[in-house]
């Protein structure tokens, strides 16, 4: 983009007898060429200007970077209009002060000090959370039920075909597997309880969960976040509404009454996933549908229902607690729907893997 | 008939939101270097107004030029080019809330000047310096105040030492003594490089401070009511509503 100019800007220093430096700018200046480098020593400048061309702004922008810190700066030689513009500029050293990159000890300290913030700051929204559902049972709370409505219906229903999409296909892929070894030892009946099995404890409720973090936490994360950014949330604090009780509760209770719903849906639609691989081969529909009920036990039923409900809420919350503390700008929210998502997912696995050992150890 | 001096002009102009027409019958020519502020009634239609005139909206009716360009018809090519040669200082600042006001000023810089950037910087801090915020300029725009959001606007608007720089509303949320240097700035910067400036503006004071000519818009008639130097108005024999408006706006 550089063009080299005809008359290029410069500039020439020359001490005076006196001490006192003059700075003689010439040339025409412009921002689309590069302004000369000049070094100078003392406190006493006057900057002239006899040979000087056409400027812009990158001219008074110069003056202000070399001379901003000088004394006594003589601008009387330069034409009006130039003198005017770099009047007009304040000097400032204090952002140069900021501009000081922090030492590796004190990143770390600062790392330590945000980490432990962030976690504090977690287990006070848990906290939150957790008060707002004790006054909503004790009738007190103030929600918006409105938008627990309106969750229903967008973090239940209008993901029903999603849920059937990823939930049939989960089932036909683990027949699928699950056939090819079975076969190998003459029991391809079992795939029925190796899918139906699977798909009620398991798979039903965490391929649900980890569809309500993708497509609802991170919708409630940009949507308090942006909530935050446009100072809504301030505006509920001041009109003495709670913004954990009034727009997190309706959306923690929406998601996690949906959740179990549709992963008992998605359990339903994977074992047919399942039957439609089982009997395009060597099983009829009557034996796969017979395996299955002699597989399923309410017990079953219930580990499912159980985990669904507690990954709903996980997604909720993880939702809403990231879209709270976002950080007031356009990257701010699409960070918090990002780490939402993450630590949404992240807690369900953990909490799936904390589930096994627990069902384990009551033998559920 | 546009004279060739003429750097904004607007014939018979109809502005409104959608299809609806709020206003119409807005006519006038603006000579370079001169400051126009467009006043009336909140709601009447003055930030309407000033987006048409710069080419973010496309008028209803009528036409509008500026630098001798009318945006609503140009081509691609020649609409970018004109409206790199404009600034424009959003009533809400319109900061880029992920970056630095440094940042947000060195943007345009980068994208279309061709200086290093060491220059660019300078030229960037400059800009904040002018409009006071050189203590600021390491800041998120979520990390000050209204008032300094207008003035980093204000800086990024200049960014590219544009020929016609619209400001909507550039004094609201400031205090005084900085309403005061802002207006000193303006002027100064007309004087420097001669920029023609057109602001929104309900500070009557301010405009006959600095302004050479007024838009006074009527929303009862929905039409231009007035346009000329703002002293004008002062009259009894000016328009009534432009006159009532600036009597009772004055400082007694």
């Amino acid at each position: 983009m550089s063009h080299a100019p005809a008359n290029p800007p410069r500039a020439r220093t020359e001490v005076l007898a006196d001490g006192s430096t003059v700075v003689a700018i010439a040339g025409d200046w412009s921002a689309q060429v590069a302004t000369p480098e000049i070094t100078f020593k003392g406190d006493r400048i006057r900057l002239t200007a006899a040979e000087l061309g056409g400027f812009d702004s990158s001219l008074p922008a110069w003056i202000h970077r070399h001379f901003r810190h000088v004394r006594q700066l003589d601008l009387s030689a330069l034409p009006r209009r130039l003198r005017a513009l770099v009047e007009l500029t304040e000097t400032s050293t204090s952002s140069e002060v900021d501009a000081q990159t922090p030492g590796l000890l004190e990143q770390f300290g600062d790392w330590g000090l945000a980490s432990s913030s962030s976690w504090a700051r977690a287990f006070e929204h848990i906290g939150e959370t957790a008060s707002a559902c004790g006054r909503l049972l004790l009738g007190r709370a103030r929600v918006n039920w409105q938008d627990f409505w309106l969750q229903l219906q967008t973090a239940g229903v209008d993901a029903l075909p999603i849920v059937a999409l990823l939930g049939f296909l989960t089932g036909l892929i683990m027949a699928y597997v699950g056939l090819i070894q079975l076969r190998q030892v003459g029991a391809t009946i079992y795939v029925a309880n190796l899918v139906s099995l699977a798909m009620t404890r398991e798979m039903g409720a965490l391929m649900t969960g980890v569809i309500a973090c993708g497509r609802t936490a991170t919708s409630f994360a940009s949507q308090l976040g942006s909530m935050n950014v446009s100072q809504e949330t301030d505006a509920l604090r001041v009109l003495g509404l709670n913004p954990v009780e009034y727009l997190g509760l309706p959306r923690i209770l929406a998601v996690t009454l949906m959740v179990p719903l549709l992963a008992i849906f998605a359990t339903f639609v994977g074992v047919f996933g399942g039957m439609v691989v089982a009997c395009a081969g060597e099983l009829s529909v009557s034996q796969y549908l017979t395996q299955v009920v002699v597989a399923i036990s309410l017990k079953s039923f219930l580990v499912g229902v159980i985990k669904s409900v507690a990954f709903g809420f996980i997604a909720a919350w993880a939702g809403c607690y990231r879209g709270s503390v976002a950080k007031p700008s356009a990257l701010g929210v699409g960070e918090a729907a990002t780490t939402a998502a993450v630590l949404g997912i992240t807690l369900i696995v953990v909490s799936d893997a904390l589930f096994a050992v627990v069902f384990n150890l009551f033998n559920f | 008939m546009t004279t060739p001096a003429a750097i904004l002009t607007s014939e018979g102009l109809a502005i409104g939101h959608g299809e609806q027409v709020i206003m119409s019958g807005i006519d006038f020519q603006l000579a370079a270097g001169k400051i126009l502020a467009i006043v009336g009634p909140s709601g009447c239609g003055k930030s309407t107004l000033m987006r048409s005139l710069s080419g973010l909206d496309e008028p209803l009716g009528g036409k509008t030029t500026v630098l001798g360009v009318d945006l609503a018809t140009a081509a691609a090519a020649e609409r970018a080019a004109t409206l790199r040669r404009l600034g424009f200082l959003f009533q809400g600042s319109a900061l880029f809330s992920s970056l630095t006001l440094l940042e947000n000023v060195e943007l345009p810089m980068r994208e279309f000047l061709g200086a290093p950037r060491r220059d660019l910087r300078a030229l960037a801090e400059y800009k904040l310096a002018l409009v006071g915020l050189a203590d600021a300029m390491d800041k998120l725009p979520s990390e000050i105040s209204g008032g300094m959001a207008k003035r980093a606007g204000i800086a990024r608007a200049m960014a590219l030492d544009p020929e016609v720089i619209f400001l909507d509303e550039p004094s609201a949320g400031l205090d005084p003594m900085t309403s005061g240097r802002l207006d000193e700035l303006i002027l100064k910067l007309r004087e420097a490089f001669g920029t023609t400036l057109v602001l929104v503006s309900h500070e009557v004071p301010s405009i006959l401070r600095i302004a050479d000519f007024c838009v006074y818009l009527d929303p009862d008639a929905g039409r231009m009511g007035a346009y000329g130097p703002p002293r004008d108005f002062l009259s009894p024999d000016a328009y009534p509503k432009a006159h009532a408006f600036f009597s009772q706006a004055r400082i007694p």
